[in-house]
C-alpha cells in the first residue's frame, strides 16, 4: 500500500463511480414515476453490453452502429416490462409489483444464460487500452468516454426534464400523479416512458463499463446493487443526489479495495448501504417525506 | 353464543391446546410417517429430506411476509451461516453439536437483528435490498474466508447428527429426524399466527399505523419476526450441514434465496399450509427438468412473475377457487374448528334497537373535576409541514367526564390536533400532557397504552379480521402472552386468550354487535363499522377517547343511535375530544366547543357561547342567513328526519 496510489485511485473511482450514477438515475427515474423499486435495473446493465457483444462478436457489426441498436433495444425491454407484466399485475399491491421486478429479474438472468452461455465476455474499447499519464494518474481512454458520457447524458436529462414539454409533464406525474391525470396527461404513457429511458441509462452504463471490466449473464446483480446503494447515499429519488451518490460511492469503494483491501471491495458499497439506513436514511439530498393521514 | 357465557375456568380453558385445524396436521404428519412405504430407493428419502429443508426455511420467510409484508432475498445467507457456523464450531473447534447449534442460532439472530434494526424503521423496500446486498457479502466472505471456511471448494468432514447416544446417520434416520422438526415447527407456528400475537402480526401487515394506535409496538414486533424467520433458515442450515456433511458456498448463493422466495409466492404469500404446497411442488422441478440444469434460472424467473401477475394470492388458493364445490367441503373439513365462535347461519347486521352500554354507577361528573383538574391539556403546540403553520399555539384541556367539540372550516386542522395527541404526529414546539405525563415525544404505541384511544375519519377495520378479533386487538394491551407462551399455547395462555374473549363479547353485546362477532368485518354496515371502531378503542380502557367525525356518512337515525353511546361513556367519567360537523351532534353532546380556523384556536366556550360569538359565525357557521340556533338545529333535524 502507498499514498502514491492515491491519485490512481480516484481516477479509477470517479470512473465506477460514472457508472453507477448512471444506473442510479434508472432507478430514481422508476422510483419517481411508480415509486417502485425496479430489481430489473441491474439486468438492464447487464443485457446492453451482452447485445453489444452479441452484435459486435457474434454478426460482425461495428461498434457504433451496436451501440445505438443496443440501448433502443434494452429501452424496449424496459418498456416491456412495464407494459406487460407490471401493467397486467392483478394485484397493485406495491409489495408484488416490487416482487414482480424481482421475477423479471432472474428471468432477463436465465434468458441471458441460455441465449450467450455463462462465460465472461469482452468487446474492445474505443481508443485502444494503453493508458496515459496526467498528473501522476494512469488514466485509460475508456474512462474519458465513460466521465464524458455521463456528463453528456446529465446534460441532456436536464434539458429534458426543464425545457421540454415531455419532461415537465413527466415531472408533474412524480409530483402528482392523479393531479396530473386530472389535466390531461397520460401517466401511463409516461410511466412507460420512464421505463424505457430507465432501460437506456442501464443499458449505456454497461456498454460503457464491460471494456473494461469484461460482462457474464450475472454481471448485473453486483452492479445493480452498487447502483442502488448509490441511489440511497444520495437521497432516494434525487436526481443530483443519483450523480453525487454514484462518485462517493466510486471513490470509497476505490480507496477502500487500493488502501485496505481489494477481496472485499464488494463489501464496501453494501457496508456503505447499512451505515446510511442507520444513520440517515433519508441520504444526502433525500426529503423526509411527511405522510398524510 | 351459551357455550361462551360460561364461566372462565382456569384449570380447564375451553380453547384447545392443539392449532385449529389440527385434524388437517395430523392426517398430514400421518401421511409423512407412511410415505416411505412408498419408497423404491434412498434416492427418494434423498428428495423428501432436502423438501423439508426448503420447507422449514420457506415456514419461516412466510412467516416474514405474512406479517410485515416485507421480502427478504437474503434468507440463503442465513441458511448458509447456520450451516457454516455450525460445521466451523463442530468440526474445527470440537464442540459438542447441540453446543454448536445454538452458537450458530445464537449468531445469526444477532446478525439479522443488526439488519433489521435500520431497514425495519423504514418503509418502502429498503429491507429487500439490504438482505439482497448481505448475501452477497456473506456469500463472498464464504469464498474468502479460506482458512476459516476452506473457501470456493467447501468444508469437508461435518460430524452427523446424533440425539443423545442414537446416530441420524442414514437416509432414513435423517427423514424421520427433520419431517418430525418440521412438523413441530409448523405446529408451533400454526399456533402463534392463532394468537396475540399473530392477530397483532395481521394487523401490523394491513394497516401499521391503525395498529399502533391500538398500543401494538409494531417495530418491536417487526424485528422480532425478522430474527425469529432468520433463526429458523438457520435451523435449517444446521441440519444440512449435519446431513450431507460437506458444504460450500455455492449453495447458499442469491439464486437459493430466490427459489425460496419463489416458493412462498406461489403457495399464497403468508398462507402456510400453501406454502408448504409451493416448496413440494418446486422442489420437484430441478428432479422433472434432468437435462435442462441451465433452463432453470429462466423457468424460476417466469414462474415467479406469472403468479404474481396471475393469481397474487398464490397458484393453490387461486386452484381452490376454481375446484369450489367438492372442494369447499374438503376445504371446510380442513379448516376444522377454525370458526369457533360461528353460529351457523349468516345473521344480518346488527339491530339499534338493542340496549345501549350503561354506566356501570353513574358518576358525579362536577366532583369528579374537581378532584383532578385538567385529564388532558396541549399547550402552546405549533406544528409546520415545510413552509406550510398547520397549527399555531393551540392551547387545549379537556377534564374527565367530560366532551369537548373541535369544530372549524375543512383544513383548519383538526385532525392534525388529533393526530399529534395520538403520537402519529411530532409537534414542532409545545407540550401534551395527560394527567400530568408528557405525551408527546412517545410513539403512538406508547401514547395508544397510556391512556389514548381513538378512531379516524374513514373507518379503519381490518378487513382480514373477523368482527372479534378486530376487537380483540383493542384489548392486545391487556394481554401478556408473548411468542413462547402463543406458541406452545401453555394453560396460562389459553386462560388469557379465552378471557379476553369473552371480555370482547361482552362489550360487542352491549353495542349489540355479538351475533356477526365471527363473521368478516366486510359484512358489517358502516355505522356498524363505526361502532366496532369505537368499541376497539374503548377495549384499550383509555382515559381520553378521540372520536374524528363519527356521523360522518351516518344518518340520522344512525347518528341519534351513536349519540346515545357516546353520552353513556361521558357519565362514566371519560374524557372525549370529538371533532365533528353534524351541528346537532356537537350541540348537543358537548359540554365546550372550541374553533379553528387555519390552525388557529378563534375562540372556545359553552355551545351556547359559541352560538352566538360573531367570529365563530364569520369563519364557520355562517353570517346572515346562516345563523344558527337551538331551533335551526331542531328544524334541520326534522327535515333530515323527513326525507
Amino acid at each position: 500500500m502507498s499514498w502514491s496510489l492515491v491519485p490512481h485511485l480516484l481516477v479509477a473511482g470517479i470512473t465506477n463511480g460514472s457508472i453507477y450514477a448512471l444506473i442510479a438515475l434508472g432507478y430514481c427515474l422508476i422510483q419517481n414515476a411508480t415509486g417502485l423499486v425496479n430489481f430489473a435495473q441491474g439486468e438492464f446493465v447487464m443485457l446492453g453490453a451482452m447485445i453489444v457483444i452479441w452484435l459486435h462478436n457474434g454478426l460482425q457489426i461495428p461498434i457504433p452502429i451496436a451501440f445505438p441498436i443496443s440501448i433502443l433495444l434494452v429501452a424496449a425491454v424496459g418498456m416491456a416490462l412495464e407494459q406487460g407484466p407490471i401493467r397486467r399485475s392483478r394485484n397493485r399491491d406495491v409489495l408484488t409489483l416490487v416482487m414482480i421486478t424481482i421475477g423479471a429479474s432472474i428471468s432477463l438472468r436465465g434468458a441471458s444464460m441460455m441465449l450467450w452461455g455463462k462465460g465472461s465476455r469482452i468487446f474492445p474499447s474505443i481508443g485502444g487500452d494503453s493508458p496515459f499519464i496526467f498528473l501522476d494518474a494512469a488514466i485509460l481512454p475508456q474512462s474519458l468516454w465513460i466521465m464524458g458520457f455521463s456528463v453528456l447524458v446529465l446534460a441532456l436529462l436536464y434539458f429534458f426534464f426543464h425545457r421540454t414539454l415531455v419532461g415537465k409533464a413527466m415531472r408533474a406525474v412524480s409530483d402528482n400523479r392523479l393531479g396530473a391525470a386530472l389535466i390531461g396527461i397520460s401517466a401511463n404513457r409516461l410511466t412507460a416512458l420512464a421505463f424505457a429511458v430507465s432501460g437506456s441509462l442501464g443499458a449505456l452504463a454497461g456498454i460503457l463499463v464491460t471494456p473494461i471490466t469484461s460482462m457474464s449473464y450475472d454481471g448485473g446483480l453486483m452492479l445493480g446493487l452498487k447502483g442502488f446503494s448509490a441511489a440511497i447515499l444520495g437521497g432516494y429519488g434525487s436526481v443530483p443526489g443519483a450523480v453525487l451518490g454514484g462518485i462517493v460511492l466510486g471513490v470509497m469503494e476505490s480507496l477502500g479495495a487500493g488502501l485496505i483491501s481489494s477481496a472485499y471491495k464488494d463489501a464496501i458499497a453494501f457496508l456503505l448501504l447499512l451505515a446510511i439506513l442507520f444513520v440517515r436514511p433519508a441520504g444526502l439530498f433525500g426529503k423526509i417525506h411527511v405522510r398524510r393521514l | 353464543m351459551a357455550e361462551i357465557e360460561r364461566k372462565v375456568d382456569r384449570n380447564n380453558p375451553q380453547i384447545a391446546f392443539v392449532p385449529s385445524n389440527w385434524k388437517a396436521l395430523i392426517a398430514f404428519s400421518a401421511a409423512v410417517m407412511l410415505l416411505p412405504l412408498f419408497f423404491r430407493n434412498d434416492y427418494f428419502y434423498l428428495f423428501f429430506n432436502i423438501l423439508a429443508l426448503n420447507a422449514i426455511v420457506v415456514l419461516g420467510l412466510n412467516l416474514l411476509i405474512g406479517s410485515t409484508g416485507q421480502v427478504s432475498l437474503g434468507h440463503a445467507a442465513f441458511y448458509g451461516l447456520g450451516a457454516y457456523i455450525s460445521a466451523i464450531s463442530s468440526t474445527t473447534f470440537h464442540l459438542p453439536l447441540i453446543v454448536s447449534l445454538f452458537v450458530a442460532l445464537a449468531l445469526v439472530a444477532l446478525a439479522s437483528f443488526l439488519l433489521a434494526l435500520p431497514t425495519l424503521r423504514l418503509e418502502g423496500h429498503y429491507l429487500v435490498m439490504a438482505t439482497l446486498g448481505f448475501n452477497i457479502i456473506v456469500c463472498i466472505c464464504l469464498g474468502q474466508m479460506e482458512n476459516l471456511t476452506g473457501g470456493p471448494s467447501g468444508f469437508p468432514g461435518i460430524p452427523k447428527l446424533h440425539l443423545g447416544p442414537w446416530g441420524i446417520t442414514t437416509d432414513r434416520q435423517f427423514y424421520y429426524f427433520i419431517w418430525t422438526s418440521f412438523i413441530v415447527l409448523f405446529t408451533l407456528t400454526l399456533n402463534l399466527t392463532g394468537s396475540r400475537v399473530g392477530r397483532a402480526l395481521a394487523a401490523i401487515h394491513e394497516k401499521e399505523l391503525t395498529a399502533k394506535t391500538l398500543a401494538i409496538p409494531t417495530y418491536g414486533y417487526k424485528v422480532a419476526i425478522f430474527v425469529l424467520s432468520a433463526v429458523y433458515a438457520a435451523f435449517a442450515g444446521f441440519c444440512y450441514a449435519h446431513y450431507v456433511t460437506f458444504i460450500s458456498p455455492k449453495t447458499f448463493d442469491i439464486f437459493y434465496s430466490v427459489q425460496i422466495v419463489t416458493m412462498v409466492a406461489v403457495g399464497g404469500m403468508g398462507s402456510l399450509w400453501g406454502g408448504l404446497a409451493g416448496t413440494a411442488l418446486l422442489s420437484s422441478l430441478p428432479e422433472v427438468l434432468h437435462q435442462l440444469e441451465d433452463l432453470q434460472v429462466l423457468l424460476y424467473g417466469i414462474i415467479l412473475m406469472a403468479v404474481l401477475v396471475g393469481c397474487p394470492n398464490g397458484l393453490f388458493p387461486a386452484m381452490a377457487a376454481y375446484g369450489a364445490g367438492a372442494g369447499s367441503k374438503l376445504r371446510g373439513w380442513i379448516a376444522g374448528g377454525a370458526r369457533e365462535f360461528s353460529s351457523g347461519n349468516p345473521v344480518k347486521g346488527a339491530q339499534f334497537e338493542t340496549p345501549i352500554l350503561q354506566p356501570d354507577a353513574p358518576i358525579d361528573r362536577g366532583e369528579l373535576r374537581a378532584a383532578s383538574g385538567s385529564l388532558l391539556k396541549l399547550d402552546g403546540v405549533s406544528l409546520s409541514f415545510g413552509g406550510l403553520q398547520a397549527l399555531s399555539d393551540v392551547a387545549i384541556h379537556v377534564q374527565p367526564g367530560e366532551i369537548v367539540a373541535l369544530i372549524g372550516p375543512n383544513g383548519a386542522g383538526k385532525t392534525t390536533v388529533l393526530n399529534l395527541i395520538s403520537g402519529l404526529v411530532e409537534p414542532g414546539s409545545g407540550t401534551i400532557e395527560l394527567d400530568g405525563r408528557r405525551l408527546s415525544g412517545l410513539p403512538p404505541h406508547r401514547v395508544a397504552a397510556a391512556g389514548i384511544g381513538r378512531t379516524f375519519q374513514s373507518v379503519q377495520v381490518f378487513s382480514g379480521l373477523s368482527v372479534l378479533d378486530n376487537l380483540l386487538l383493542g384489548y392486545h394491551k391487556t394481554g401478556r402472552s408473548g411468542f413462547v407462551s402463543a406458541s406452545l399455547r401453555t394453560p396460562a395462555e389459553r386462560f388469557e386468550e379465552e378471557a379476553l374473549r369473552i371480555k370482547a363479547l361482552e362489550l360487542l353485546k352491549s353495542f349489540g354487535l355479538e351475533k356477526p362477532a365471527a363473521q368478516s368485518v366486510g359484512t358489517l354496515s358502516l355505522v356498524e363499522q363505526k361502532i366496532l371502531e369505537i368499541s376497539r378503542a374503548l377495549a384499550l380502557s383509555p382515559r381520553v377517547l378521540l372520536l374524528d367525525e363519527p356521523a360522518g356518512g351516518l344518518n340520522p337515525r344512525e347518528s341519534e343511535f351513536l349519540m346515545r353511546h357516546i353520552e353513556a361513556l361521558r357519565s362514566k367519567g371519560m374524557g372525549v375530544v370529538l371533532v365533528e360537523h353534524d351541528m346537532n351532534m356537537v350541540m348537543r353532546l358537548a359540554d365546550r366547543i372550541y374553533v379553528l380556523q387555519q390552525g388557529r384556536l378563534i375562540a372556545s366556550g359553552t355551545p351556547s357561547e359559541i352560538r352566538k360569538d360573531p367570529r365563530v359565525i364569520a369563519a364557520y357557521l355562517g353570517t346572515k342567513k346562516g345563523r344558527f340556533t337551538a331551533e335551526d338545529a331542531e328544524s334541520a333535524e326534522e327535515i333530515k328526519v323527513k326525507r
